[in-house]
Parts: structure tokens; sequence; C-alpha cells
């Protein structure tokens, strides 16, 4: 059994090391130990990402019933990301845990791990606070195009900009609301 | 099957073979070699050659030694002419006790009636010829020869006296020790039948059995005595199995070399369509795995490659959903059961007949849960297994139970009482999962080992 997790590591080793990823610098795996029990894995941010030129490194361990168990993986680089824990570096991703397949790879995992990083699921955090405060984020007006809309509707009404921003935001962005406030 | 590698074999001229004459004479690209020196192992109609070997021992012709051989020259035995009527007289005098040692035709000795009844040695062929005066008993040797090149049988020894004597022995024939009346016996049908219709003689030739040794061994130690017909050289196969006058047996036996022929070329694309794929799971190439593991498994729903071993394995896995294992490792596509195959199957047509096979093997086993009728199969008619009771009566089981209630009618732990246990484990620690779930649990739990017949044991469930 045993036998057979190494075997696979071994033959995976030569694959990253070949693959494509390797030669552009996006994804590396090094041995920590002869017995193939042991890896450790870098990735880079992915590009257009808050991620983009970053280099993450990750702790890869991988159990004796691999390839019919997925490899367990941590982030040793300290993160923010709702998916990973920013104490211990755990991963919330579902090919880790219940939708592993037999024929993933190291080098499908750690692509993965690069996809995750650009495409966030803040609908199940494994941070918590990540989880929250990255929903406020994205549930925040400015980023909202509509919110900008109004705020300029009312700057052309006369109104400053900062008062605007307040009033609407004071009204949760009722442009009616916020209006009769600033002019009554 | 014959080896022509054999290097004892040799293409030898079978032009003088057949009649100690050659066109090319000297020139000629086979050795010339005479009946009596060489046997004949293959010879294909037309050829100049055929393949022989040298005898080790030359047998002398009894015949000839009496003074009159219907082979002459040709025949299959040695005839030692003029040394026979030299050592004669010499012979006479020494009166049988002295063997003539600086010759080597020291069996060529003439039974002549001044003979005490005695028995003598042949050096050469450790045949014991036996002399009793004027009546000669052969004792040992063949009763008739054959001469295949005319077709012609010699039933009893009295038709091979019945011939001229050798031209060589003209002016030695008056010394032969009783007088033989000349009949040209080869130059007339052997019987009034024969005269009579020769189809009949064709067809008994055609009715006639090749010889067992050639048909056993590849070669019959008899090859010039034997009473039975010796077939010509298939082509295809390499075997002296094509009767010479059985045109139906020779069409057989063609069409069977041709068929496998077929059979054996569609192995070797097996093989070789099958020899670099590696599998999914363990990364290996399956046709170099260690012995016993060698073999494929194929999902009928997708095309990936996996060894047998790893994908039953992945499928057995307990730690993840029914849905992710019952799917390809790889695509996610999901199949029913896995069908174990020595080669990897590429086509469509391939795949359906291998599965078909697979499926109809498995039913002529008895399913391990009905137990002819004892117990219950939770598979029920979707079970790839036998369900029949012990007289041999196929059983309709029906469809499988879809669903087991949790806290139900004892009859449905009766369905499995096997695993009541397991059962119980698993509901205390999963509230409830599907009955497909559990058996393909069943199944895996009571397969100790790859090589198992059970493990086959595949779950049906929409």
């Amino acid at each position: 059994m045993a036998n057979i997790a190494a075997q696979r590591i071994k033959r995976e080793f030569k694959e990253v090391i070949k693959s494509e990823e390797v030669a552009k610098c996006a994804i590396k795996v090094e041995l920590l130990n002869d017995s193939y029990t042991e890896l450790k894995g870098e990735i880079a941010g992915p590009p257009d990402t808050p991620y983009e030129g970053g280099n993450f490194i990750l702790e890869i361990k991988v159990p004796e019933t691999y390839p019919f168990n997925p490899p367990k993986v941590r982030f040793i680089t300290k993160i923010w990301h709702p998916n990973i824990s920013s104490v211990t570096g755990a991963i919330c991703l579902d090919i880790l845990k219940d939708q592993w397949a037999a024929a993933m790879t190291l080098r499908t995992v750690l692509l993965s791990l690069q996809a995750l990083l650009s495409a966030a699921e803040p609908d199940d955090p494994q941070d918590a606070v990540v989880g929250d405060s990255i929903k406020k984020i994205l549930k925040c007006p400015h980023a909202n195009s509509d919110c900008d809309d109004k705020i300029k509707r009312l700057v052309d009404m006369g109104v400053e900009d900062h008062q605007a921003r307040v009033a609407l935001s004071s009204y949760n962005w009722d442009l009616e609301r916020a209006t009769e406030q600033l002019f009554s | 099957m014959a080896d022509v590698r054999d290097i004892n074999w040799q293409r030898y001229c079978y032009n003088f073979y057949n009649s100690r004459e050659c066109p090319q004479g000297e020139g000629c690209t086979y050795p010339h070699k005479a009946r009596f020196e060489v046997e004949q192992i293959q010879y294909t109609l037309g050829d100049d050659f055929f393949l022989g070997k040298l005898r080790t021992n030359q047998r002398v012709c009894r015949f000839f030694r009496r003074g009159n051989c219907i082979h002459q020259q040709n025949c299959h035995y040695r005839h030692d002419n003029d040394d026979t009527i030299r050592h004669l007289p010499k012979y006479n005098q020494q009166n049988g006790n002295n063997r003539d040692t600086n010759c080597d035709t020291s069996s060529s000795e003439l039974p002549s009636t001044s003979f005490e009844p005695q028995d003598v040695t042949n050096k050469n062929s450790i045949n014991m010829i036996q002399i009793k005066g004027d009546a000669q008993e052969l004792t040992s040797g063949q009763d008739y020869i054959e001469n295949k090149e005319n077709n012609l049988e010699i039933q009893e020894e009295e038709g091979a006296c019945a011939s001229p004597p050798l031209n060589s022995m003209n002016e030695s024939w008056v010394n032969a020790p009783e007088f033989v009346p000349k009949n040209i016996i080869a130059a007339r049908p052997r019987s009034y039948a024969e005269a009579l219709s020769p189809e009949a003689i064709a067809e008994k030739n055609a009715s006639k059995k090749l010889c067992p040794y050639v048909n056993k061994d590849g070669i019959c130690r008899n090859l010039t005595d034997c009473t039975y017909l010796h077939g010509e050289m298939c082509d295809m196969c390499e075997r002296l199995v094509l009767h010479p006058y059985n045109e139906e047996q020779r069409k057989r036996h063609r069409q069977e070399c041709i068929k496998q022929h077929e059979k054996n070329m569609e192995l070797s694309f097996a093989i070789a369509r099958s020899k670099e794929k590696s599998c999914g799971v363990c990364f290996e190439v399956i046709m170099e795995k260690a012995n016993g593991e060698q073999r494929f498994g194929i999902l009928p729903n997708c095309n990936h490659c996996f060894c047998l071993s790893c994908i039953r394995k992945w499928r057995q896995a307990r730690q993840f959903e029914n849905k992710i294992i019952r799917a390809c490792p790889e695509c996610r596509v999901t199949s029913d059961f896995v069908c174990p195959s020595m080669y990897w199957v590429d086509t469509k047509e391939d795949k359906e007949k291998l599965i078909n096979d697979y499926k109809k093997a498995l039913s002529r086993k008895d399913c391990k849960y009905f137990k002819k009728g004892h117990g219950k199969c939770p598979f029920g008619n979707k079970c790839f297994y036998l369900h029949a009771f012990p007289d041999g009566s196929k059983c309709d089981v029906g469809p499988p139970p879809r669903q087991r209630r949790p806290r139900n009618v004892e009859t449905e732990i009766d369905v499995l009482q096997q695993v009541m246990l397991w059962d119980f484990l698993d509901e205390r620690d999963f509230p409830w999962q599907s009955l497909a779930d559990d058996l393909e649990d069943l199944v895996s739990f009571f397969t100790d080992s790859d090589e198992s017949d059970w493990s086959d044991y595949e779950l049906f469930y929409d």
C-alpha cells in the first residue's frame, strides 16, 4: 500500500518537474524526505488578483493510502483568504476532502489551489473573520456602480460629494429619502 | 509440429532420391543421396528438393538378400550389390561361424539351404532375423511396406518377393537360394476392385486416416513404413495435416487455420494497443505490472484506463460518498460496474462484446447470496449471477428492494441477515443512506481478496 503511494508520488514528482507550469514558475514541488511522504509545494499568486506577485509555500503530507485518499495540504505562508485559515493555513477545498478522485495528482492539486486563490468562496469559509469581512467588502456599496450613479445625481443637484455619500448611506441608499433629508 | 529448423534436416535432391537420376548431374544444388541413405521427412509436390535426414542405421533390404526386390535401386533399404556376391562364396566357406568383419556389409549374408537354423545379429540394425532353413520367418520388422510414390500397397511378403531381380543381380540369380517366379506386379492394378472402379479407390483413400503420430508429435518414426497416410504440410500452421486425397478435410482444415490466424491477429492487436496503457490511479503501465495484476478494469460508461485492482480498490473506498467512488476517478462519469479484461478495448463494439461476454460468464455462476434458493439476493433480478435452484431451474427473484425502511419489519432484516451488525454500525454512524450504499459496502466488506470472484458484485441503482 505504502508502496503504491511512494511509487505514485515518484512518478508525479517527475511529471510536475516536466510540466509547463514549472517552466512558467507557477508551481513547484520539493521533496522533504526520502520516503516521499512529505513535500514542499510552492504556488505563485495568480495574475489579476490581490495575490499576484506573491509566492505561497505549501506543506504536503502524503498519506499511506494515497491515491485512494487525498494528500493533506496546508499553507505555510500566511494568507488572507476566506477558504484558508489565516492561523493554521488549513484549506477548505472540496477536492482535498470528499470530492477527491484517485486520478488527481500533485500537479492538479496545486493548480486547483491556484484557482482557489483567484476564485474565493466566501459562502463556505474556513476562516470566519476573513469570510465575513470579505462579504462586507463585496457588499460594499462603493463597489456598486449604482451607488456612484446616485451620488453623482446628488452632486449634480449641488450637494457635496461627502455629504451625499453620508446621506445616501444613512438611508440605505434610498435616493428619494436622502434627497428629502438633504433639502428639508 | 514438425520443426523444420532441426539441424539434422537438410535439403536433398528429390530427382536423385526418386529415380537415382538427376538431370543436373554433378552440378545439382542439392546433395544426391539414395533412398537407403536418407529418410524423407517432408516433400512438397513440385519441388526439386525434399527435407530429409541421414539414416543413422541403414538397414539391409531383406528381399534383396533373398535375391529379389521390386524396388530395385529405389528401395529404402540398402542393396549391397556386388559385395554381396563377391562375399558369398567366402561366406559359405566360413559357414557362418566367422563374421566377415572387414566388410561393412556383414549383414548381407544370403540365407541358403545349407545354413543351420541360427540367429544372426545384424550389426547395423538391431533387428534379429531368424532363419530357419527354407522357411524363412521374419519375426521383426514390418509385415508390409507401403510404396508411397506408386500408392501401391504390398500387402504380403509374397508380393514383395514376386518381383523381378535387380539388373546387377542378373549373373547371380542362378545362385539364389530358391526360385521365385517373375511377376510384374507393379505394372498392374493390385485388385479387381481397383481395376473396376478407380473412384471407389479414391473414396477409400479419402476415408483413410492420417498418421496419429504425425498429428501428435509432428514426426512419425516409421516415416517410410507407416501404414497410415502422411498428410501434406499446411502452409499456415506448418503441420503435416492436409489429407492428400480428402478435399473436404483440406478445406475444413484451411478454414480452421484461417480462423486461428485471425484470432492470433486480433490477439496481437489487442496486446499492441494494451502495451502502453497505464493505470490512471497507480500510473503504472498495466502490462508491466506484477503477474496477476496485469488486468484492466473497464468502465462501461467512459473510456479511461485503470488496472482492475486499482479501480476496484477505489470503488470500495469507504471514506467517500457513493457517488464519488462509483464515478470514474478521471472524468467522474458514473459506471455501475467494472468489467475485468486481459486487454484494453478501444472501440465501442469491442467493449460491448467484452461486457456481454463478461455478463454471460457471470450468469453461469451461482449467486452466493441466492445460495441456490436458500438465501435471498439483495440485487434481485439485476444481479449478474445465476439464480437457480439445485435442480437447475432458474428463478426470477424480482427487482431488488429499492429502499429499506430503517425500523421496518424483520423480513427486511432477514434479507440482509449477514450484514446486520454492519448495518447497525452503519446506521448508528450515518443517519440514513440508500440501500445501494450499504450493499456496495457489504460487497467490499465480504471481499477479502482481490482475486475473489465475489468482488465482481456490483450494484445497480438509478
